[in-house]
């Protein structure tokens, strides 16, 4: 079987705010997946399903095969998991942290030692691994939480926005550990991220998720030429529509919230001229052109819009369903 | 099945390891008993004690009133002292505060993200919660301990030769209360309405136990509240053992205290077991 992760019409609702709506899609193994998406598109909440931490609404998720709400047990072994807040004991050592995780694992003393060591190694914390947690910079905690969700050999590691917060040096050093990781341990990842060079840099397959729903899959690649190959950029005086309207050979074109205008095309050199023309013939100005491959965050504003997300997150506890709060 | 013990030790361990590395938290669960030790138990233990001098003015034949006033306390408190009387119920309300506090931990680590961490483990969900439990009541029982021990120089009816089997009334007591407060924290999301709920019930458990004064001088209606309160039979059975003394209503003898919370810790214990299996983060 090469899926690892099959969700099939996943629906999850939390009282009657529709978190993530119909959403489908498999992840192969060894691959790194990427959901990206703005606050809010439901991402979190995906992933809580598959990690055994939410049951669906609707739908079906398997992972290596399993159903997630049949036998959640079966499918915890085999998930490592960081969280995207963190999860750490900031009383305990760094150590205690990975040796309880082991623990609770199930994995044997000896074996246990000789990995968290090893692991240590790898997220570079060995000096500090008898230090409490509390005095960890962002950057160390989250290093050790990757380490501790790799303690139990996991097949499937899934991380929810596993670089938020943190300096330029250590994503740089996250990212290193994440291709490591998946090269040496075969392991496949799945990763939500709001940052688009995030995605670019780690998976090889992108789902872009908006308002619960996946709006486009595939590489970096495949998304970025679904705009087109360039993308142009114009500030001009006269009315936009017409502009748009006789710009025969765009393959889209619409107006900014700052008042300028996208235009997507083949080849740029060879339409400006052409919007030139256009833009004589029906008496529009234009101010100033410029063009540009586009960026996976163009598509990623191209369909998702330019507007804030600042409803309430899933992350927000939901009133509970029984029983009372203060 | 190694795997479950493995579990269940860990968390136990993790709970030791968050008590030693907190001093405040240490401190001041043995500080509170003793502010009642000296305020309540050094100054009404000298009234009760008959050493006060009573003037007996309109009494025409001499008589050894502070004899007499001491038989009478004595009595009342089941032949000890005042101050033995009430460092061997506090014992027992130490550990039933700290327990129920420990279910604070709860809320903790919802707000800091570890329960995340416990709920994603394979290990049976039962099996973690009643390590969480098992580890704060050991901690809670501990506590005891420490106020048994320095307790000592004012108490002097305490029975050294008991404290074994008076720990295990108080563990079985730390088992059923960090129960209730794990049950209840999981169902709190703020450490505010948590507290507020722990005020609301210590204070009533701990005067309606019998700690302070002997049940049997109590109005009618609090004798009754009283038999409903399982922490009067832990009192109780603690008290017999530590100090010696019997004082409660008359039924009550140190089997039926054992029997009475070890029957409520199970409850308590299954509850809380039952709603963690239960829980996820929405809750």
């Amino acid at each position: 079987m090469s899926e690892i992760i099959v969700v099939e019409n996943l629906v999850k609702k939390f009282k009657d705010v529709i978190a993530v709506n119909d959403v489908s899609f498999v992840v192969n193994r060894g691959e790194i997946f990427g959901l990206l998406g703005p606050n809010g598109a439901g991402k979190t909440t995906t992933i809580h399903v598959i990690a055994t931490l939410l049951k669906p609404t609707s739908g079906r998720v398997l992972v290596d095969g399993i159903n997630v709400s049949e036998k959640p047990q079966l499918v915890r072994k085999k998930i490592g998991i960081v969280f995207q807040d963190p999860s750490l004991d900031n009383q305990l050592t760094a150590y205690d942290n990975m040796y309880i995780h082991g623990k609770l694992y199930g994995i044997e003393k000896r074996v246990l030692e000789r990995k968290i060591n090893e692991l240590f190694e790898l997220v570079e914390l060995s000096e500090f691994k008898n230090k409490q947690v509390r005095y960890f910079s962002g950057g160390m905690r989250r290093r050790l939480e990757i380490a501790r969700s790799l303690l139990h050999e996991p097949e499937l590691l899934i991380l929810d926005e596993p670089t938020i917060g943190l300096d330029p040096q250590s994503r740089n050093k996250v990212w290193e550990y994440l291709r490591k990781v998946r090269r040496e341990y075969d392991m496949t990842i799945l990763l939500t991220t709001h940052y688009m060079d995030e995605a670019e840099e780690l998976a090889g397959r992108i789902a872009i998720m908006d308002h619960g729903r996946i709006v486009a899959m595939g590489s970096s690649e495949e998304l970025k030429s679904m705009l087109g190959r360039d993308l142009i950029l114009l500030r001009f005086t006269g009315n936009p529509e017409t502009l748009c309207n006789k710009l025969s050979f765009a393959k889209d074109c619409k107006l900014t919230s700052d008042g300028r205008m996208e235009v997507l095309v083949e080849n740029a050199s060879r339409s400006i001229p052409e919007i030139f023309d256009v833009a004589n013939n029906n008496g529009i100005k234009i101010l100033e052109i410029n063009y540009r491959r586009p960026t996976l965050n163009d598509v990623f504003l191209h369909l998702t819009g330019r507007e804030l997300r600042d409803h309430l997150e899933e992350a927000v506890p939901p009133p509970p369903r029984r029983g009372f709060r203060w | 099945m190694s795997r479950e013990i493995n579990a269940f030790t860990a968390i136990i361990y993790r709970q030791l390891k968050r008590w030693i590395s907190s001093r405040s938290r240490v401190v001041s669960i043995i500080i509170q008993p003793f502010l009642w030790l000296f305020f309540i138990g050094v100054g009404f233990g000298s009234v009760f004690s008959g050493n006060t001098p009573v003037q007996f003015d309109n009494i025409p034949i001499p008589i050894n009133s502070t004899q007499i006033i001491q038989t009478y306390f004595n009595k009342l408190f089941g032949g000890v002292d005042y101050v033995t009387f009430i460092v061997s119920g506090l014992v027992v309300t130490t550990a039933f505060i700290g327990s129920f506090i420990s279910g604070i931990s709860v809320i903790w680590d919802k707000q800091f993200g570890f329960l995340k961490e416990s709920l994603v483990a394979p290990a049976s969900r039962k099996i973690i919660i009643l390590g969480r439990i098992v580890g704060d009541s050991i901690v809670n029982t501990i506590q005891a301990l420490l106020v048994v021990a320095v307790a000592l120089p004012f108490a002097n009816g305490l029975k050294l030769e008991n404290i074994p089997i008076g720990l295990l009334y108080i563990f079985i007591t730390a088992l059923a209360f960090t129960g209730l407060g794990t049950a209840l924290s999981l169902k709190f999301s703020s450490m505010e309405g948590f507290q507020m709920i722990v005020n609301l019930l210590t204070m009533p458990l701990m005067f309606l136990s019998g700690v302070f004064y002997p049940l049997a001088q109590m109005p009618e209606w609090m004798q009754s509240a009283s038999k409903l309160n399982p922490l009067t039979y832990s009192v109780h059975g603690v008290r017999y053992w530590l100090a010696g003394a019997n004082v409660g209503f008359e039924y009550m003898n140190w089997h039926l205290d054992l029997a009475i919370i070890t029957v409520f810790a199970i409850v308590l214990l299954a509850v809380a077991a039952e709603m963690f299996e239960k829980a996820t983060i929405e809750d």
